[in-house]
């Protein structure tokens, strides 16, 4: 076990359930573990703030007011990193990750040795995740990152069998780009991972939008049946669901491409053959739901819980694998998903501005 | 005895379980795949409910009966046939008439018909009393009076006349009376029909999932809920009655009653060292807890109940081992109450071993309208009945169903009689829990 006794929060935002407000308060007052409410013992929390967050508005202020309730100081960055065990990254509520610029200063300023956690992708390209990886090995800094997604409760508490060969797997989420596209990565990468010769990386990915999404399931290049699996795991359904109550079978009544507003695909081959969906679809159900089919003929999905505002328990969930990153060193999961996942954003960006149109990605072939 | 999740809640278990499930479909055109899972002959229902508009329980019944729902990875066609419903009152919301018309449903004016269609002979296979939801007048206590008896007698009496009877499914608890719940419980033994009831509450996610191991020598539990009594407190007692029932030697039965309210709970929760640890583990399961202003989450303690919930009702049940069952009610800041200012919306639950091991858990409802569009916790609750319809087997004994009917009804007495202690040996009901797990695992 390392030595955690102070830990430091570069945030680049902070209003009410915003992922730094959730994550901050978590090391600051304690969050719920194993049916316990967990304080870490004697440890320091530093913050300082970054971007907008610098100038005056609401969320400085409250910022500010919670730095004083808990006795802190706002330093400024290098001043709040220099002594820390730890780092906690955290972008802007609507980036999918923070500037290169603070987390160059952040892995820079801070001690070798420590830790750090970056909320979200640790880049929005795989040449900045380089560079930040490169940077903080070089400083001997451990780095992870990601969201509550990989860590949150699954409905069923499902996970693929451990070196399943797979086929083909799809995810549903909703929102605006690039979040939903991180959502999308975050939630179904550390599932498929678990597969048989586990990740190699991705080789081409296209990206499709309104009637070219269907048409391209029609064709098989995505699944009905796997979409099927997953939104039978949805809470949530639209449509007439919120007229009168109903159940409904989205897929099999053809409700899916009525419902969807300006629904996104992105087309993921990865090297090993295997075959991803990242399906946005707003309109249809509000919550994130996956389904992986494995090459013996069954399937497993679920529902990635986000848990009920204001307390979004889920965030307690993240504060305890960061915890136990920073107290053993050892990161959650491989630095190289971070790094995929920021490429991956890269290529869903590009291949956006290109509907239809395969983008080879040979840089991605990241095991 | 380590109190652990049982193997077959198991994470590898749960993969195995679901990897059981096909998507091999998904090469078939998906409008093709939906006509081709019909089943050619189903068991057929009647659904016998006091109201059908959107969220009234009638409705989540109805519709995944009718629409099917989401179950184990796919879009599930309920292998029951509603061919009947028999519904009281029809408010300008109502929805029985829509899907009565849209999918075919007998729409029936008395319930000897929703079962005989309009023959002298029973014609269903199953029937399903959904009496919830509805306008009802109150009791003194401030109890609905659905007519969840009158319905039962209904369905008996056709029985009696057809000298046939099949498996009945009563929502939540028998009767809002005890002798009424008496009678229903004795007119299913003295029939020998199968009878299962209950709250959605033991069916629903467990987060985490865990199960108690049948046998473990529990010595307390708690369960932690909110909600008007006579309306919720099933719920709360269900919740940790599914747990209790599978401890040693299994549910001997009740042997009295005692409701606490305000400032005798904070007393309560003072002086009772275990029943205030076993309070505050499940309040760690809760996702809910009202926060102070200005923060999303809070703490659990004794001195935080007390700031978001002046308001607070406990039941203490005195089990004929031994055992204690305490439930509480964190209703909030309001006089009356109101889900928006209950201190929590959610239901936890936390047990005590002999040894001192405490296992919790939040029973979790994806609750419509806040939280989701879909009442999905009745899914599991329908899947069951579908099984007892199916195999003639209920999933769990309606002995317990009788015993929480009793703990809630002498529980609310007790709430009307200033908190007075009551000797309960109507209440000593011995069973033993069906193996299950019942809860919604896959």
């Amino acid at each position: 076990m390392k030595p955690l006794r102070q830990i430091a929060f570069v945030l680049e935002d902070f209003a009410l359930q915003t992922p730094a407000q959730q994550l901050f308060d978590r090391f600051l007052l304690g969050h719920r573990r194993a049916g316990a409410f967990h304080k870490p013992d004697g440890l320091r929390v530093t913050v300082t703030r970054a971007g907008d967050l610098q100038s005056p508005s609401a969320a400085s202020d409250l910022l500010r007011a919670r730095a004083r309730e808990a006795g802190l100081q706002l330093a400024d960055l290098p001043a709040a990193v220099r002594e820390a065990d730890a780092l906690v990254i955290v972008p802007r509520t609507d980036s999918p990750a923070p500037a290169a610029a603070h987390v160059t200063a952040a892995l820079t300023h801070a001690k070798r040795g420590a830790a750090c956690f970056v909320f979200g992708a640790p880049a929005t390209n795989l040449a900045a995740a380089r560079t930040l990886t490169t940077l903080a090995a070089a400083r001997q800094i451990t780095l992870a990152s990601g969201t509550t997604l990989p860590v949150t409760w699954r409905l069923p508490q499902v996970d693929l069998p451990a070196n399943a060969p797979a086929d083909e797997a799809l995810i549903v989420v909703q929102g605006t780009s690039p979040l939903a596209e991180l959502h999308a990565l975050d939630g179904l990468l550390p599932v498929l991972a678990r597969r048989a010769g586990g990740e190699l990386g991705v080789r081409r990915v296209k990206f499709l939008a309104g009637a070219d999404l269907w048409r391209a399931a029609d064709r098989r290049e995505w699944s009905w049946g796997l979409l099927s699996a997953a939104l039978s795991r949805s809470d949530s359904p639209q449509g007439d669901t919120l007229l009168d109550g109903r159940t409904q079978d989205l897929v099999g009544l053809g409700l899916v491409p009525k419902l969807a507003s300006n629904p996104r695909g992105w087309l993921l081959e990865h090297t090993d053959g295997v075959r991803t969906a990242l399906l946005a679809l707003d309109g249809v159900v509000a919550d994130f739901n996956f389904a992986v089919q494995l090459s013996d003929g069954n399937s497993v999905s679920a529902q990635l819980f986000c848990a009920p505002v204001p307390a979004q328990e889920h965030y307690s969930r993240l504060a305890a694998v960061i915890e136990d990153f920073f107290r053993t060193g050892t990161p959650p999961w491989p630095a190289s998903r971070s790094q995929l996942t920021a490429g991956l954003l890269d290529a869903c960006r590009q291949t956006a501005a290109q509907p239809g149109v395969w983008l080879w990605t040979a840089e991605l072939s990241i095991r | 005895m380590p109190v652990r999740p049982t193997a077959s809640i198991s994470r590898r278990r749960f993969t195995g379980a679901v990897a059981g499930v096909s998507v091999g479909a998904a090469l078939a055109p998906f409008h093709i795949r939906a006509a081709a899972k019909s089943p050619a002959k189903r068991k057929r229902v009647a659904l016998v409910t006091t109201i059908v508009r959107k969220f009234s329980h009638g409705q989540h019944f109805v519709d995944r009966l009718l629409e099917g729902y989401g179950w184990h990875g796919e879009h599930h066609t309920s292998p029951l046939e509603l061919v009947s419903l028999y519904v009281e009152q029809f408010p300008e919301t109502d929805t029985s008439r829509e899907r009565s018309k849209r999918h075919g449903v007998r729409l029936c004016p008395t319930i000897a018909e929703a079962l005989t269609l309009g023959t002298s002979r029973l014609a269903v296979d199953g029937v399903l009393i959904i009496g919830e939801h509805g306008d009802y007048p109150r009791d003194a206590k401030g109890q609905p009076l659905y007519p969840r008896f009158r319905f039962f007698k209904d369905v008996v009496k056709t029985f009696e006349r057809t000298n046939q009877s099949v498996p009945v499914f009563q929502d939540k608890h028998f009767a809002m009376d005890w002798r009424e719940a008496q009678e229903t419980y004795r007119d299913a033994q003295r029939l020998g029909f199968p009878l299962m009831a209950g709250s959605s509450l033991p069916v629903t996610w467990r987060i985490p999932m865990i199960e108690v191991p049948l046998g473990t020598p529990l010595v307390e539990s708690v369960g932690v809920g909110y909600g008007h009594h006579g309306y919720y407190d099933i719920h709360t007692i269900e919740t940790a009655q599914c747990m209790s029932e599978r401890r040693a030697g299994g549910e001997v039965g009740v042997k009295s009653v005692q409701a606490f309210k305000n400032d005798a709970v904070w007393r309560l929760l003072g002086e009772r060292e275990s029943t205030r640890r076993l309070c505050l583990t499940a309040l760690n399961r809760s996702q809910t807890l009202a926060p102070l202003p200005g923060r999303t989450f809070a703490e659990p303690s004794i001195e935080h109940l007390k700031r978001v919930s002046p308001f607070a009702v406990a039941y203490v049940f005195e089990h004929l081992d031994g055992f204690r069952t305490t439930i509480f009610h964190f209703n909030g800041t309001g006089t009356a109450f109101s889900r928006d200012t209950a201190a929590l919306n959610d239901f936890t639950y936390a047990g005590l071993t002999q040894r001192g091991d405490v296992l919790s858990t939040l029973m979790f409802l994806p609750m419509p309208p806040t939280l989701t569009t879909l009442a999905s916790f009745f899914s599991p609750l329908v899947n069951h009945i579908e099984q007892m319809v199916l195999t003639g087997q209920p999933s769990w004994p309606s002995e317990r169903n009788y015993l929480t009917t009793g703990m809630t009804l002498f529980a609310v007495d007790s709430l009307y009689a200033d908190g007075a202690k009551l000797d309960t040996p109507d209440l000593r009901i011995r069973y033993q829990p069906t193996p299950g797990p019942h809860f919604w695992a896959g």
